[in-house]
């Protein structure tokens, strides 16, 4: 597992909100910091899930050491505006100038594009730093907007400045990391669901077209297990028909109801997750080249835990049958 | 002013729902569920959606990116009941709502053709940061002054941020901001903005050192750019005032919508907080796809024996498979049913509201009306 990006220093990992995209940068962090690969994940959000995702948490800005091999830092758009400035701009005196001024600091706060290009840049520098060589940096981005449009800023700026410049010329060497699938990967994580599964296919073809790469990996998460054997199928179909729970199982759960009915109901849901799970899993199959990993829902409440667990079952190849809590 | 039947008491008084909160967690669902609810309480309903899943785009009339509100037809999909209210949906084209706000301000057809034909305009849409949730607003500010309907549901963009979305009104004044334009459009009676001057000049510091960031040409676009659509300002600026003013209306009301996670619990504390900055609050909370109640109790009465002939499967071995899986979720349903409680006590359970995780997507109107059975 993970053919498709263990030869990537740069690893972006996209999705759309809530579908586990912090939860997957972290299992994936975890997995290639214990195959002994030196591994960075970076954040870029206001309110970090680091801590709680791998149980250490620090100061934003501030890199902090989780584990053998594996740090994370969370990186803030203010800071790295003037980090970047200070590259750009002949002394300290004159950044403070520019992001002093009322008018310029308008500017850099509303201007196109600005706030992803200096995220990308201190991502950049990670990347280079030839002192802290990382085998692996890994970009949790950004839910807000599209992974496309966020990917093709330096594209955009560039061209916006028609290539004159130091801002120009970071961006184009930032952008041909982007475009180079020999050192970066992009992954997409997704659900077995309809939108985000649609979106995803989308987004294979819109990076192709922006950016002239693909995807290298797409992580399906929370996938359901089949509740109970196929050999009952028959059995449970028409006991929960005679029964009248298939119709609308969640019904069972709000009003008055037996525990064998609940019981019943509680297996129809789950059955029907399973089901639309492998539509969708089928489809995204049929439609992409790039890996498909399926990483199981996890039956735990600590996210730490279920971090741990998701690791195990990479590093395992899908092998550890222990996915549901014990 | 919370109730048992706050929800229903907004259907039938608010002007604007505005239904905010993390992406992901069902804000269009929950629009449309709301929407569909006002128009059968007898009213002329807008949702103004985003970003619809495709079927529920579909089923709502809206197969194409339009930009127009399209009416659906309520007897057709729903003959069981009889209303006199209206039910109309349009999703957003933010590169449409962009251009007609230009064409509308455009002091003449060259301002117009220039507009279009910059450098900048052109990448503006799909670049700048928060322009979706501006023209979004925009789109609502129409809507709400024109007239016809009785509630606008606004959706709300899929903003990691619930809180960027409530500073947009002031980001988008600030990005054509006073003090920026007068560096680079001109005064009455002066023939060039101030930046114009110093940047013919050439020397300024301001401007030798943008020009050495940014790029000469770069610079002179921006000049261009802010000189072509200086016509914005001030329709930008009144128009934010307005859509300032809607939010603060009374008759406008939140819905915070966030699923059973507990940092999406936090982040949709947190954006109530905020919701003080326009002095108001939360109408209600939506927990959205809440694992249904499955409780590891039922386990001990659990029986097959009650199910009746089962045919020639080993009894045993089917009630223990059935049992194995419930008790997982049970786990899980025990942790969502104490995030409830929990976020009830903060918000006060009457505020709150429990929708579970359905079996499958809620991509039509049947589905519309099962969830809206949880929101009164
Ligand atoms: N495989 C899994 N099994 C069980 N729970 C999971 C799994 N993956 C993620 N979760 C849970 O789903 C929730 C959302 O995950 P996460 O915060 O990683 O999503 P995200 O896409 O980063 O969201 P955001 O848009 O808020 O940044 C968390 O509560 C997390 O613990
Ligand atoms: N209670 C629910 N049970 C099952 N599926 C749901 C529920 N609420 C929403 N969904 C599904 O989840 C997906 C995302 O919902 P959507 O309303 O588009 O989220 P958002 O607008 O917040 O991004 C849709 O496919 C929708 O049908
Ligand atoms: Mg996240
Ligand atoms: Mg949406």
């Amino acid at each position: 597992m993970l053919d498709s990006i263990k030869d990537k220093r740069l690893v972006f990992v996209t999705g759309k909100g809530g579908v586990g995209k912090s939860t997957c940068a972290a299992a994936l962090g975890a997995a290639l910091a214990r195959r002994g690969k030196k591994t960075l994940v970076v954040e870029t959000d206001a309110f970090s899930a680091m801590s709680e995702l791998l149980g250490k948490s620090g100061k934003d800005g501030t890199r902090i050491k989780i584990a053998d091999n594996l740090y994370a830092i969370n990186l803030q758009s203010d800071e790295c505006l003037v980090r970047s400035l200070t590259r750009f701009l002949p002394s300290e005196r004159v950044v403070r100038s520019v992001t002093g001024n009322r008018v310029t600091e308008a500017f850099f706060k509303s201007a196109p594009s600005v706030n992803e290009f200096v995220l990308l840049d201190g991502i950049l520098e990670f990347v280079e730093d030839n002192k802290q060589l990382y085998d692996h940096v890994i970009v949790d981005l950004p839910a807000s907007g599209h992974a496309v449009t966020f990917l093709n800023v330096p594209d955009t700026l560039n061209q916006m400045m028609r290539g004159v410049g130091p801002f120009a010329k970071r961006a184009k060497v930032i952008a041909g990391w982007i475009h180079d699938s020999s050192r970066a990967a992009i992954v997409a994580v997704c659900l077995p669901e309809e939108m985000p599964v649609q979106e995803t296919i989308e987004l294979e073809d819109k990076l192709e077209e922006a950016l002239g790469r693909g995807l290298e990996l797409t992580m399906v998460n929370m996938v359901h297990p089949r509740p109970f054997p196929a050999r009952f199928g028959t059995a449970f179909k028409e006991a929960s028909e005679s029964a009248g729970v298939n119709v609308d199982p969640t019904k069972e759960f709000s009003e008055e109801s037996t525990a064998t009915r609940r019981v019943l109901a509680g297996n129809v849901l789950a059955m029907s997750w399973y089901k639309r799970d492998r539509t969708y899993l089928d489809l995204l199959h049929s439609k992409l080249d790039a890996e498909i990993v399926e990483l199981p829902m996890v039956y735990e409440t600590e996210e730490n835990d279920i971090v741990d667990r998701l690791a195990n079952f990479i590093n395992s190849d899908g092998q550890t049958t222990e996915t549901l809590a014990s | 002013m919370a109730n048992e039947d706050q929800i229903e008491s907004i259907l039938e008084s608010a002007r604007l729902i505005v239904c905010a909160g993390p992406g992901g967690v069902g804000k269009t669902t929950t629009s449309a569920a709301l929407g569909l609810k006002g128009a059968l309480h007898g009213r002329k309903v807008i949702v103004l959606t985003i970003d619809p899943a495709k079927r529920l785009a579909n089923s709502l009339g809206l197969d194409e990116l339009t930009n127009d509100p399209q009416q659906i037809d309520l007897s057709e999909r729903i003959p069981d009941q009889d209303t006199d209210g209206e039910l109309w949906a349009m999703m957003l084209d933010q590169q449409q709502t962009l251009d007609d706000l230009v064409a509308r301000y455009a002091p003449d057809s060259g301002a117009l053709a220039r507009s279009k034909d910059n450098n900048i305009y052109k990448l503006l849409s799909s670049t700048l940061a928060g322009m979706q949730e501006y023209m979004a607003l925009d789109k609502l500010h129409d809507l709400y002054t024109g007239g016809y309907y009785d509630l606008v549901v606004l959706d709300t963009p899929p903003t990691k941020n619930a809180l960027d979305f409530l500073n947009t009104p002031s980001r988008a004044r600030q990005f054509f901001d006073d003090r920026i334009m007068k560096w680079f459009i001109p005064s009455k009676n002066q023939k060039k903005g101030l930046f114009s001057k110093v940047f013919d000049a050439g020397g300024s510091v301001v401007n030798t050192l943008l020009g050495r960031i940014f790029g000469d040409s770069f610079v002179q676009d921006l000049v261009d750019f802010f000189e072509t659509l200086s016509f914005l300002q001030e329709a930008l600026r009144s128009r934010g005032d307005m859509i300032d003013f809607i939010l603060r209306d009374p008759q406008t009301h939140f819905v915070v919508i966030t699923s059973a996670d507990q940092r999406r619990i936090k982040e949709a504390l947190f954006f109530h907080d905020k919701l003080g900055q326009l002095d108001q609050e939360a109408a209600a909370f939506i927990l959205n796809r809440v694992i249904p109640g499955f409780e590891a109790d039922d386990l001990t009465s659990f029986d097959v024996e009650d199910l009746g002939d089962l045919g020639d499967v080993d009894v045993d071995k089917f009630e223990s498979a059935l049992s194995e899986h419930y008790e997982h979720l049970a786990r899980l349903a025990k942790h969502n049913k104490d995030l409830v409680e929990k976020f009830g006590k903060e918000v006060g359970p009457e505020r709150l509201r429990a929708i579970p995780l359905f079996g499958e997507d809620v991509h039509d109107i049947t589905q519309l009306r099962r969830l809206g059975e949880y929101l009164g």
